[in-house]
């Protein structure tokens, strides 16, 4: 498995970016984009094409790191690229010819599959390089999302890279322990992830006394209260749906 | 085996994220009820927990290759399935916010296929009759095995039922089907082998940590029969309703007042001379262009050549201007925030 955690930061380029909307609109902004990326048509390449225009403009007004966001999707193209080549080799009716080249319908469905891939994902990651993950929680309460599960998304996040660090010094030191191959079956990995177990439920509780000693009782969300949306920030998302409903209805 | 935004139709990608947010909705109402903090912590670092356990690789006997280890049915085991979903569903929406597995709206696919199909299903009716109390060491394996396996066998079956309703991929449902099961009975038996391996380790060194989901209630069969008829209704519901073949609302308002269900373009003499003026001075006429005999289309192409083409070119004019105004709009943010510091 690639090691997920040492591909960079998305956070390293801009996490002071302010967004000309609201976090919480903006969430709904990306998420209407989404819906109407992924409701083109699947051979309507000029529609999935025009849709292209949104990320261009956000990565050149951002100033954002291009190589993590470039590694992520890169990492997660295996699957879409081998759906994409079902519908090529499955769909090889000729759907127009160009000076006596053939192109087939698969060639066209199979491109806007990846093309609406890097659309939709290349737009959620731009938007977690310019929010800071606090900010991100405060939004989702702002949306009604319960607050027992945006502690708990808080917590996974902060404690997930600590987590790993750990992790990733447990099976160094198996590796470096370990000849030909030797202890890295299942049986060996299965004790090495019960003993991560077991120290991370003892973290658990080392955490919960500091915390519950700073105040802490079920949540979060007595240090970061959440913000209604505003007008501005309900006209901003009228506005880009909008614009997406254009595009979508233009091309 | 994360579901992926472009396979999905929005009608499927909907209705998976209502069944979704509804169960974490649920779900939070019924943790928040056990108001302990120490539960809250515990779920937020077991849930970090699963990523670090992810890491740690091991090699599959036999094949060569490396495999790690999933993890929900381990959170499933030692959270009880209210906690466990919350924690699974909290992993899925890091991934995808962080790591791009699957994207916005396939989360609440996924969520389906990889929370609530261990928490609700896996654990409360194969993992947990099976393994009973949890002493015997040959039905431990056997619980953990099954529910494993049978788990990401119906999230595989899941995943293929997605696709298909969604239309997007041209793999047909027995093909995809052929390929998706084996291999993730395969993974399945894996995950079952290492799940047990680390439930044996605990259950040897801090039996403790499992004695508190022995304690939990398993969610009755008619609250996952009812959540799964529900789900299947929404869907069933959505797609008919977006199948319909009977006129939209719009089509039936016409008909009703004109008898008609589109109306006629008007037969007026300005309206003939500015469609003219329209066709002389539009770069891309009926956004189409003429076709020629080096661009023939197929009589049964679902693709219009010429609505391509000039889809297309209209395309790249509108990228062009969307990065220069990108870099405009750098630019003037720069400058004001230099005229700020200075």
């Amino acid at each position: 498995m690639t090691d997920r955690f040492t591909i960079g930061s998305l956070h390293d380029s801009a996490s002071s970016y302010r967004l000309p909307v609201g976090d919480g609109s903006a969430i709904i902004i990306l998420a209407i984009f989404i819906i109407v990326v992924v409701s083109i048509p699947k051979f309507d390449l000029a529609g999935a094409l025009a849709f292209a225009a949104i990320p261009l403009l956000l990565f050149t007004a951002a100033p954002v790191q291009l190589a993590p966001i470039l590694k992520r999707l890169v990492i997660v193209s295996p699957f879409i690229a081998f759906m994409a080549a079902g519908n090529l080799f499955l769909d090889r009716a000729t759907a127009l010819t160009i000076a006596s080249v053939s192109i087939t319908g698969g060639m066209i469905s199979a491109t806007v599959i990846v093309l609406k891939t890097l659309l939709t994902l290349s737009t959620l990651l731009w938007l977690m390089a310019v929010m800071p993950f606090h900010r991100f929680g405060t939004a989702l309460r702002s949306l009604g999302v319960p607050e027992v599960f945006v502690t708990q998304l808080l917590l996974v996040y902060r404690y997930s890279f600590l987590l790993a660090e750990e992790a990733g010094m447990m099976q160094k030191a198996r590796d470096l322990r370990s000849f030909d191959g030797h202890g890295k079956g299942p049986v060996v990995t299965a004790k090495l992830i019960g003993s991560l177990l077991i120290r991370t439920t003892a973290r658990a509780e080392r955490i919960y006394m500091a915390m519950n000693a700073r105040g802490f009782r079920t949540a979060l969300a007595e240090q970061r209260p959440a913000l209604a949306l505003k007008a501005n920030d309900l006209a901003a998302v009228a506005i880009a749906g909008t614009l997406f409903g254009l595009i979508r209805y233009l091309f | 085996m994360h579901m992926s935004d472009a396979l999905l139709s929005p009608v499927v990608g909907g209705t998976f994220w209502a069944v979704s947010a509804g169960m974490i909705g649920w779900s939070a109402r019924k943790t928040a009820a056990d108001s302990d903090g120490s539960k809250t912590v515990l779920m937020g670092v077991l849930g970090a927990f699963v990523f670090a356990a992810q890491m740690i690789n091991f090699t599959i006997p036999g094949t060569g290759s490396s495999g790690h280890i999933g993890g929900g049915l381990l959170l499933a085991v030692l959270l009880g399935p209210w906690r466990a979903f919350i924690t699974l569903a909290s992993v899925l929406v890091i991934q995808a916010l962080f790591f791009a597995d699957g994207g916005l709206l396939a989360l609440g696919c996924n969520i389906f296929n990889m929370a609530f199909i261990p928490a609700f299903i896996a654990w409360p009716f194969i993992y947990r009759p099976i393994a009973g109390s949890g002493d015997s060491p040959v039905r431990l394996a056997t619980a953990s095995i099954a529910a494993a396996t049978l788990g990401l066998l119906a999230g595989a079956f899941s995943v293929v039922l997605q696709t298909t309703m969604s239309g997007i991929s041209d793999l047909p449902f027995n093909t995809f089907m052929l390929f998706m099961l084996p291999i993730h009975a395969a993974i399945g038996i894996t995950e079952g082998v290492l799940t047990w391996g680390v439930l044996a380790f605990i259950r040897s060194t801090e039996p403790g940590l499992l004695q508190t989901t022995s304690e939990i209630r398993a969610p009755k069969t008619g609250f996952v029969t009812a959540s799964l008829f529900v789900a299947a209704l929404a869907i069933g519901g959505t797609l008919s309703w977006f199948a319909s073949s009977n006129p939209d609302g719009l089509e039936w308002s016409i008909a009703k007042v004109t008898g008609k269900e589109e109306l006629a373009s008007p037969d007026e003499h300005a309206h003939e001379l500015l469609a003219g003026l329209q066709e002389q001075a539009a770069i891309l006429p009926d956004y189409d262009f003429r076709h020629t005999d080096n661009q023939a289309t197929s009589p049964n192409s679902p693709v219009n050549v010429g609505t391509s083409f000039s889809g297309i070119a209209g395309s790249l004019m509108v990228l062009l201007l969307s990065g220069a105004a990108g870099l405009l709009f750098r630019n003037r943010r720069n400058n004001s925030e230099a005229a700020t510091q200075s």
